[in-house]
């Protein structure tokens, strides 16, 4: 109940800031603007409206769950209202889990504008023969923001919000790059030091490049194996991994002095 | 009486990058606040009063020490559902109204359904923001956020209110009216804990008052026997000109004129002496009237005292 009231206030607010409208128009002009290739081929045109969809969202997307995150603590302390709200009957872990689940459905209702515009276009370009596949593709950017989100969070419990801007992206930046750290830490390189830093990177750092999946949706000929598992090893790995850190932030949140 | 609020050996200190020694903001407090009476937390700038309260809120652990509220550990969640705070110059989710606002408060309460109808209506009156209870609070002046904020304090019905500067920054009306209501709350049997610079307002509702200066607790007592005491003033006729000259050597001060003679002298023996000696003048006691010191005085007085 006491989570629910503040995700709801959280979600009011969020839903109001201005930096994050603009994020969303910009999104959704870009999705219409990918209509305007129309000199290519059907099957050229269809796949760069399929591709520009998802990347524009997933950049988006983004950037909402840091601008976000990275204000969730922070905001609340500067204006004083976290002092209003846990002076009363409001646990730590109540305000902190409050924060992360209006952060979540605050991205959840602007991937889901962007997403209604996204499939109708297709569908239009379909003869109306909407596409359902490419849901399992935004339900994927989806758990990959919830994991951003989390990152976010938990930074925001301890740094300020510039700083946290800084890392959450890098976070993400190394994250995306999990295929490359991999690589790394199986190649050539004899160094075992060098070889030891990609591997806890590759480990360590939140995986989100498993979370791009436009390739196999966009282009029908790349086939993912097991593809039910492939998802739900990702949405699990979310999960869990976002727990972790959730709890990491929650034991930091309780002993930070407001 | 029942103790509100009790601390025993309260200290904080700080920790600051690039520095060696930490920084002690409040050091060894002991206090205790009766249930029922308005308990005035003075203290310049930096002096430890909001880290005192968030201490007793538990939004901030000591480095050392105890405190009670309500009889129970400060930071308890069951304690939290009979106390409220409003924080100095409190900001509130602009997009809310003040209805939006109050029913979050209370939603947090668990307070709900028709009894959240009622209570909100009832605090929206008290505080004068019924008919603007609709207007988002990024419309609200200062005055209409402070009355607000005193709203959202009232939600639970608590027994024990922490107010930080509740009448800063505030137009002469508003700050009556605020005045008012903390006296209005004490009627009620409520405890208040109100940490002010505002001394003209503390003295005129505080039954007792600390007064604290970097960190450390200075002065605690009962107002008026803090305030009264220290100097007596006489007033006298019928004196001449030698009878005031000899009396100047026994009073702290000695001002004639219009036939009048008005003498000061600190409390004690010295009274007697002045008054003896216009006796003997022939001089005729007009009236002896023991001097109430200000709040602001007697606050100067001390703060002066400690930084000399």
């Amino acid at each position: 109940m006491t989570i629910l009231t503040i995700a709801k206030t959280t979600l009011g607010e969020a839903l109001r800031k201005k930096i994050l409208n603009i994020f969303l128009l910009v999104a959704v002009a870009m999705i219409a603007f990918s209509v305007s290739f129309a000199f290519f081929s059907y099957r050229e045109e269809i796949t760069i409206i399929k591709s520009m969809g998802l990347g524009v969202i997933a950049i988006a997307g983004m950037f909402i769950a840091i601008v976000l995150g990275i204000n969730l603590v922070p905001a609340e302390i500067e204006r004083k209202t976290i002092y209003t709200i846990l002076s009363k009957p409001v646990r730590r872990h109540e305000f902190l889990l409050g924060k992360f689940l209006g952060s979540l459905l605050t991205i959840f209702v602007n991937i889901s504008l962007m997403s209604i515009i996204f499939i109708a276009l297709v569908a239009w370009k379909n003869q109306w023969h909407p596409e359902f596949a490419l849901l399992k593709g935004l339900l994927m950017i989806f758990f990959q923001l919830y994991l951003l989100s989390s990152v976010a969070l938990l930074f925001s419990v301890f740094t300020t919000p510039v700083v946290n801007f800084f890392l959450t992206s890098a976070v993400y930046i190394v994250g995306s790059l999990s295929d490359i750290t991999l690589a790394m830490s199986r190649g050539e390189e004899k160094n075992f030091i060098v070889k030891g830093f990609y591997w806890a990177l590759h480990n360590l750092v939140p995986q989100f490049a498993n979370f791009f999946t436009q390739n196999p949706l966009i282009h029908p000929e790349v086939v993912i194996r097991n593809e039910g598992i492939y998802y739900a090893q990702n949405i699990i790995y979310a999960i869990v991994y976002a727990a972790v850190l959730l709890i990491i932030a929650i034991l930091l949140f309780e002993r930070r002095d407001m | 009486m029942a103790i509100a609020v009790k601390t025993e050996g309260l200290t904080k200190n700080y920790r600051l990058l690039m520095h060696k020694d930490p920084v002690n903001a409040l050091t060894d407090l002991n206090i205790e606040v009766q249930e029922g009476e308005i308990f005035g937390f003075l203290g310049p700038n930096g002096a430890g009063k909001t880290t005192t309260i968030k201490m007793l809120l538990g939004l901030t652990y000591p480095t050392s020490g105890q405190a009670w509220i309500l009889g129970k550990p400060a930071g308890d969640i069951e304690v939290k559902r009979e106390i409220s705070y409003l924080p100095e110059s409190p900001y509130f989710y602009e997009y809310m109204s003040g209805t939006e606002l109050l029913r979050f408060y209370a939603n947090l309460f668990r307070i709900s359904g028709s009894a959240q109808k009622e209570k909100i209506e009832h605090l929206l009156k008290l505080v004068g923001l019924y008919n603007d209870r609709y207007k988002p609070l990024s419309q609200y002046s200062k005055g209409m956020l402070q009355r607000i904020g005193i709203a959202q304090a009232l939600v639970n019905d608590p027994k024990l209110l922490f107010f930080d500067e509740p009448t800063s920054g505030l137009d002469p009306i508003a700050h009556s009216e605020i005045r008012d209501l903390i006296l209005k709350l004490r009627e009620e049997g409520r405890t208040v804990f109100l940490s002010s610079h505002q001394l003209s307002d503390v003295e005129m509702v505080c039954d007792r008052v600390a007064i604290l200066n970097r960190g450390k607790l200075l002065k605690l007592g009962h107002l008026d026997e803090m305030l009264f005491g220290g100097s007596v003033e006489i007033t006298a006729s019928g004196l001449d000109a030698s009878a005031v000259e000899k009396i100047k050597t026994l009073a702290k001060s000695v001002a004639a004129g219009d036939g009048l003679v008005t003498m000061s002298q600190d409390e004690g023996e010295g009274v007697g002496k002045v008054i003896d000696a216009v006796r003997a003048a022939n001089g005729q006691i007009l009236s002896v009237i023991p001097q109430k010191r200000t709040l602001e005085g007697l606050f100067m007085e001390i703060i002066r005292e400690v930084n000399k």
